[in-house]
């Protein structure tokens, strides 16, 4: 692995990326649409709503979960319980960001330098298959994760804006810095991983699409389990499921070096 | 010292021969013209000897390496023009070569971008993107990119394709140029013109290689040497004289000129023009008949089609 190599591709990668205005739009703006709608639906529910969701079975189990792993929650009337139940699930929520950004970065970054003719040409240099990779990879990555850290301040500050900072010390716990400083970086890279393996099998802009939207499927499945109180991911749990999404993004590397393909690249794109 | 060779070089897509039992070399410092129609094999040989794909059967050397085997040490040494420039539009000239650049070790890669830069008339637009380039100037900066860090060898895969007159012409320089450097370079083209105007030798590929030669030698493969004697004006006795001449095996008249064939073209002219000066006829110049390379070109092409057939 060359360390410089690596460092080029990111550097160039982040130049083409910050000179696409829609690269840049997605990465730099997005993120914070997708928080400022979290908020905007946690506030609407907890003003509109919290009686029905309180009578609901789905979200009475999930607030037994929550007083059982945070018990001065139980202290708290019920509507407030629940408001604490929907910002703890906003770190979960988060985890779309680098997988949104990946969907819409990686998976065109081969298929972009295939159809432009530079991959042919980046080909025909030393660099290692693997270094290829995964500067692409971590150049949308670091981005990703950078901009989802930064959401993450920024919902913390919405949240005391309007007037709810004390329930951030219940949102604030170990599972909020888990989920955040590991398990979206394992995750950023592993959704980056597969973006660019999906952009290195496909054969045009199109099915890049098409493989991308494989990738953010199993993430709504993680909210889903989450919101609805089936599992309770607690530290533990996180922090198995980012070791769990760190192998499973070292092993997409290798399987991506490996299913790369440089002959069928050049030979069968056009 | 050959720094190209191939072994009965063959590449197959499923059952289609694409390149069949190539088998040639190349000298150090040579440039070798490589022609052919579409679909003859032309990129698909450039792509084995730059090892990016691999042969069916035979092999490669590049350089002293196998293009099979030794792949990043062989890309160390070999730059590459594809088809398409392939740069990166939104980046500045300057940044595209210095990228490209930053994967070879060996070189200072600040200093190399600027002498091709400046090389290849682009150091006063090096801060410019590459979007705001013509087709001319972005193919010119595809072959510094080939040429930044001194390969060996050079392969170049039709460097005019699709240029306009003005900036066909300007590669075309900037390739002569290199010749004249002593690089060796394997030129893949489909212009006629052009392969003669810059290569050594001429190789013709229709799948299989149907001939390896200098321009003037495949000539002489399908045309006799032909001396043109150019007269002020025609006339019979002029050309019974010359025909009587022994060593004049065939001569026809072509307006005012004759063309002849002589036993010896080289000894047998001075003789051949004091007989004809002899016989009253005013000589304005003696040549010799200079067939296009296109005919021999496309009598190869159907001889191989119709064998085929």
């Amino acid at each position: 692995m060359s360390r410089r190599h690596i460092r080029n591709i990111l550097l160039k990668e982040w130049a083409l990326l910050f000179t696409d205005p829609n690269s840049a739009f997605v990465v730099t703006l997005v993120p914070f649409l997708i928080v400022g709608q979290v908020i905007l639906y946690i506030w609407l529910a907890f003003r509109f709503g919290a009686e029905g969701m309180l009578s609901a079975p789905v979200f009475q189990a999930a607030l037994q979960k929550l007083v059982g792993a945070i018990p001065g929650v139980g202290q708290l009337p019920g509507e407030e319980q629940l408001l604490v139940l929907l910002l703890s699930q906003v770190n979960f929520f988060l985890l779309l960001i680098p997988t949104m950004i990946a969907m819409s970065v990686a998976t065109f970054s081969i298929v972009d330098e295939k159809l432009s003719g530079s991959l042919e040409a980046l080909l025909a240099t030393p660099v290692k298959t693997r270094d290829l990779l995964l500067g692409k990879a971590l150049a949308g990555a670091i981005p990703a994760l950078v901009v989802t850290w930064l959401s993450a301040g920024v919902f913390l500050l919405v949240v005391w804006a309007v007037g709810w900072a004390e329930f951030i010390g219940f949102v604030v716990t170990a599972r909020w810095f888990l989920t955040l400083f590991l398990l979206t970086p394992a995750l950023a890279i592993l959704s980056f991983m597969l973006g660019v393996a999906g952009s290195s099998r496909a054969k045009d802009a199109r099915s890049a699409q098409n493989i991308a939207l494989a990738i953010i499927f199993p993430v709504f499945g993680l909210i889903g389990i989450q919101v609805t109180g089936i599992v309770w991911f607690t530290p533990l749990l996180i922090l198995v499921l980012a070791v769990v999404i760190a192998i499973a993004a070292f092993v997409s590397l290798r399987a991506t070096v490996r299913l790369f393909g440089r002959e069928s690249i050049v030979v069968q794109w056009r | 010292m050959a720094i190209i060779e191939t072994f009965g070089l063959s590449r197959y897509f499923g059952k289609v021969a694409a390149v069949e039992d190539l088998t040639l070399a190349v000298e150090a410092g040579e440039v070798l013209g490589f022609l052919g129609p579409n679909g003859a094999g032309k990129t698909t040989t450039i792509r084995m000897l730059a090892g990016m794909i691999a042969p069916t059967r035979g092999y490669a050397v590049v350089a002293g390496h196998r293009t099979e085997r030794n792949v990043e040490q062989l890309h160390e040494v070999i730059g590459m023009l594809t088809q398409t420039p392939g740069l990166y539009d939104r980046l500045s000239a300057r940044r595209n070569l210095e990228y490209f650049a930053s994967f070879y070790p060996s070189i200072e890669s600040k200093s190399q971008v600027e002498k091709y830069l400046k090389l290849i008339g682009l150091w006063k637009r090096c801060n410019d993107k590459v979007g705001t380039f013509s087709k001319g100037m972005k193919q010119r900066l595809a072959l510094a990119r080939a040429l930044v860090h001194e390969p060996k060898v050079l392969f170049l895969d039709e460097p005019t394709a699709g240029l306009d007159p003005e900036a066909a012409g300007e590669v075309r320089q900037l390739i002569r140029s290199l010749r004249e450097e002593g690089r060796t370079i394997f030129l893949s083209t489909h212009n006629l013109n052009e392969a003669e105007m810059l290569c050594n030798r001429i190789a013709v590929l229709h799948t299989r290689l149907l001939a390896l030669d200098t321009p003037d030698q495949l000539r002489r493969r399908f045309f006799r040497r032909q001396i043109v004697v150019q007269l002020e004006t025609s006339d019979a006795k002029v050309t019974e004289a010359a025909k009587k001449l022994p060593f004049v095996q065939d001569i026809r008249e072509e307006g005012s000129q004759l063309v002849l064939e002589l036993t010896d073209s080289e000894l047998n002219r001075p003789e051949l023009v004091r007989a004809i000066v002899e016989a009253g006829g005013r000589v304005i110049g003696v040549s010799e008949k200079q067939y296009p390379l296109e005919e021999v070109y496309l009598r190869l092409i159907r001889e191989e089609t119709g064998n085929e057939s």
